[in-house]
């Protein structure tokens, strides 16, 4: 997933992923290299996504805090772990 | 100028700015103090305001328009989420922020 360090939507898909014990990986944008944010920003114009997060599962991609999507995504039940 | 005071400074003038479009400060209090706070060490590291959850990209048009609030230029795409997109304005008859949804402008058929 991609992220930044100031989104409290980003700290919350990290907290929805770590409660439920399912690994990610993650990029914080603001606290990234130039060419990382240069590339981060093909693939948010590639996805049409303008803010974050934008969180990358298995092909599909989710922008937004989404817990209903990302459960769905994930083949989980959503509800509080 | 200490960061309470100046998230004071901008809550005075965001309210200003935001009213007129039909939007209000989130009732959720603490999202809102955290946004405000990001905003301001936003403000103090590039000169203006951003938003917290918007990429800041170099390009200066684009990124005027992610100058908080940045509503006028994401419209349609709030108006239709009754929220801002990182939750600090909603709609002036929200009262329960929880309960909407951060969709993208794609989620919801809007052109960007």
């Amino acid at each position: 997933m991609y992220t930044l360090s100031t989104c409290p939507w980003c700290m919350r898909t990290k907290e929805y992923f770590a409660q439920r014990g399912i690994p990610y990986d993650f990029v914080d944008y603001d606290l990234a290299d130039f060419a990382t944010q240069a590339r981060i920003t093909r693939e948010l114009d590639a996805a049409g996504a303008s803010g974050f997060p934008f969180v990358r599962i298995g092909g599909e991609v989710v922008q937004g805090y989404q817990p209903a999507r990302f459960a769905k995504l994930l083949g989980i039940a959503n509800q509080a772990p | 100028m200490s960061v309470e005071s100046r998230k004071r400074a901008l809550r005075y003038f965001f309210a200003k700015v935001v009213e007129p479009m039909g939007f209000k400060f989130t009732p959720d209090h603490e999202l809102a103090e955290f946004l405000l706070e990001q905003e301001v060490e936003l403000e103090s590291k590039h000169g203006v305001p951003f938003c917290p959850c918007k990429p800041i990209r170099g390009d200066r048009a684009r990124d005027m328009q992610i100058v908080c609030p940045c509503i006028p230029f994401h419209r349609e795409h709030y108006d239709a989420m009754k929220r801002c997109w990182c939750g600090l304005f909603v709609h002036s008859d929200v009262t329960d922020p929880d309960s909407l949804p951060q969709l993208s402008a794609k989620d919801l058929g809007i052109e960007r």
